[in-house]
């Protein structure tokens, strides 16, 4: 979906708001905390459904209001397209595609899709397991919506199988022991959808990825990735099953697609402990222009690209090789200070406490 | 926050615990009491304290009655081999709604959920069993709903049962009648795929 026009109501710091967007560049300006990032974060919310700042939805909703408006009308196979959404501070979330309410939210995911870059990108390499995990399940999403589904069942079933694993305070009786013969099932179930899909995706993704790293860090260099789920041979319901005896123990599922980790080589060297900070940042961003990259071949339509103060943490270099890199599209960009030389802005905003003013 | 008189508040917090009711639609149902004429008002208090003093539930099936046993367990045209178990009384409703099904039920109470508390002990599985061989159950369809706790608790008695050598069935997933498949979501399309059939074109 190409993106004309935004309307905010009551979202973060903004009241109202509304910005009409260019075809190519736009560039919000400003100081910090006075709102660029939660522009962003609103356009990110119609395409995902939640923060990429990893906030609850309740926290968007503006200090002393019960609900924010988010609403975008844009361009889709040459159709005009509306989509709005209430974000309430008590959890009910609701959405509208051309003023028609969708039964559940979720039903909005694919209308829009976006590519997010952010300054702490950096963590995709150095952080744990768990950004890689939503790296890798949030471009499932974007590649197909319904993933959302399976991925919102596993974090149930995980629930009602930790919940149990506590209930039974270590005592395996044959109650226990048959209700959760029930949830490895369910969790071996998802958990074998899941975990095939991620290697699919690896496997799309590498070659994209070692591109994309040839030409921000403008040599070529053999990048790795490298998902393999110890439990993926035997299957989750064998591993389940093997480690049921430590579950209990620990009262938490210790084994699953939830504890996977995915793992990049740097010239055959594990890039978390191994890769220079410049290799490490230049492999953040490459693994951001590979999805980018992938969801636009896949789909047909590329990603509205949007950049979150990105360039504030790179050295010059680096910044240029990423302003080349850049794949032409729809762009929202933000940043505190100038911007980068070849970077020419088709419209530029600057935010102050939030409230847009055209420069 | 609270500045209503006491009892105003007192009726708001009880709507508000209420299923489905938040706190918004609390206070709207509310102020709609005390704006309608005092015996509409009424009526709908003694609506709720008739039901509450007159129905139990069917000691057999566990339904909702008036007396000891419910209108399907009393009906003695209905099939005994065949036992239909739904999470929750209103299931019986709609399954009635169909006019497919002429067995008799059983309402779990419920689904199981360790989230909220609930296993296998606190639903009526005991009394599930216990019915089988004195009504000659020889099929238990399986009708809970289609999420994560109803495919729970269909899998557990599913694996309760089968050894039995009682066939067990669980009602498919698919489309709604009448619909368009454009606005299918993919996973009911894709369970609707799965549970195809073969055409019957006699």
């Amino acid at each position: 979906m190409h993106l004309q026009h935004i309307w905010l109501q009551d979202f973060r710091c903004y009241q109202e708001a509304e910005l009409t967007l260019a075809d190519d560049l736009t560039a919000i300006v400003g100081d910090n905390g006075q709102g660029k990032s939660s522009l962003l974060e609103a356009v990110s919310y119609l395409a995902t459904l939640r923060s990429f700042r990893g906030v609850p939805t309740e926290a968007l909703v503006r200090q002393g209001a019960t609900a924010s408006i988010v609403r975008a009308e844009g361009e889709r196979d040459h159709r005009t397209l509306l989509i709005e959404a209430e974000i309430s501070s008590n959890g009910r979330n609701r959405v509208q595609v051309n003023r028609q309410r969708l039964q559940r939210t979720r039903d909005l995911l694919g209308f829009l899709r976006v590519s997010v870059f952010a300054p702490d990108d950096l963590e995709l390499v150095k952080a744990g397991p768990g950004i890689r995990r939503t790296y890798l399940d949030d471009t499932l999403v974007a590649l197909n919506p319904s993933m959302h589904q399976s991925l919102s069942d596993l974090e149930r079933v995980l629930r009602q199988r930790n919940t149990l694993l506590r209930q039974a305070r270590g005592r395996l009786t044959t109650e226990i022991e048959t209700t959760l013969d029930v949830w490895d099932t369910q969790l071996a179930q998802l958990g074998d959808t899941i975990a095939t899909e991620r290697v699919g995706l690896v496997d799309q993704l590498a070659p994209l990825l070692n591109s994309a790293y040839a030409s921000v860090a403008g040599k070529p260099v053999q990048i790795g990735v490298i998902y393999e789920p110890t439990w993926l041979v035997e299957g989750l319901a064998e591993a389940l099953a093997r480690v049921r005896v430590e579950d209990l123990r620990r009262q938490v599922t210790t084994m699953g697609p939830h504890r996977d980790d995915v793992w990049f080589t740097v010239a055959g060297l594990p890039a978390r402990t191994h890769a220079s900070q410049g290799e490490q940042r230049s492999l953040a961003l490459a693994l951001r222009l590979a999805a980018h990259d992938l969801v636009s071949t896949v789909t047909g339509s590329s990603p509205v690209l949007l950049l979150d103060d990105v360039f504030s943490e790179l050295d010059p270099q680096r910044s240029d090789a990423l302003v080349a890199s850049l794949p032409p599209g729809q762009t929202l960009l933000t940043t505190a200070g100038a911007l980068p030389s070849g970077v020419t802005p088709d419209q530029t905003l600057r935010v102050v406490n939030g409230e847009l003013f055209a420069v | 926050m609270s500045s209503y008189a006491a009892p105003v508040q007192d009726l708001i917090d009880e709507l508000g615990r209420m299923p489905g009711v938040g706190p918004k639609s609390a206070q709207r149902i509310a102020f709609h009491l005390l704006k309608i004429p005092t015996e509409d008002a009424l009526r709908l208090a003694t609506a709720i304290t008739e039901a509450r003093q007159r129905v139990a539930f069917c000691t057999r099936c566990f339904n909702v009655t008036e007396g000891e046993l419910c209108g399907v367990c009393r009906d003695e045209r209905r099939d005994t081999t065949v036992l239909c178990v739904v999470e929750e009384a209103r299931d019986i409703v709609a399954v009635e709604k169909t006019g497919q099904f002429r067995g008799r039920y059983h309402v779990l109470q419920g689904a199981i959920s360790p989230i909220e508390g609930i296993g296998p002990e606190q639903l009526r599985v005991a009394e599930l069993l216990t019915r089988l061989e004195p009504e000659a159950v020889t099929e238990v369809i399986l009708c809970t709903n289609p999420n994560i706790e109803g495919e729970a608790t269909a899998m557990y008695l599913g694996r309760l049962l089968q050894p039995l050598g009682i066939r067990v069935t669980r009602i498919a997933s698919g489309l709604p009648v009448g619909g368009d498949l454009e606005y299918a979501d993919e996973l009911t399309l894709g369970r609707a795929l799965q549970g195809r059939r073969d055409l019957e074109t006699g």
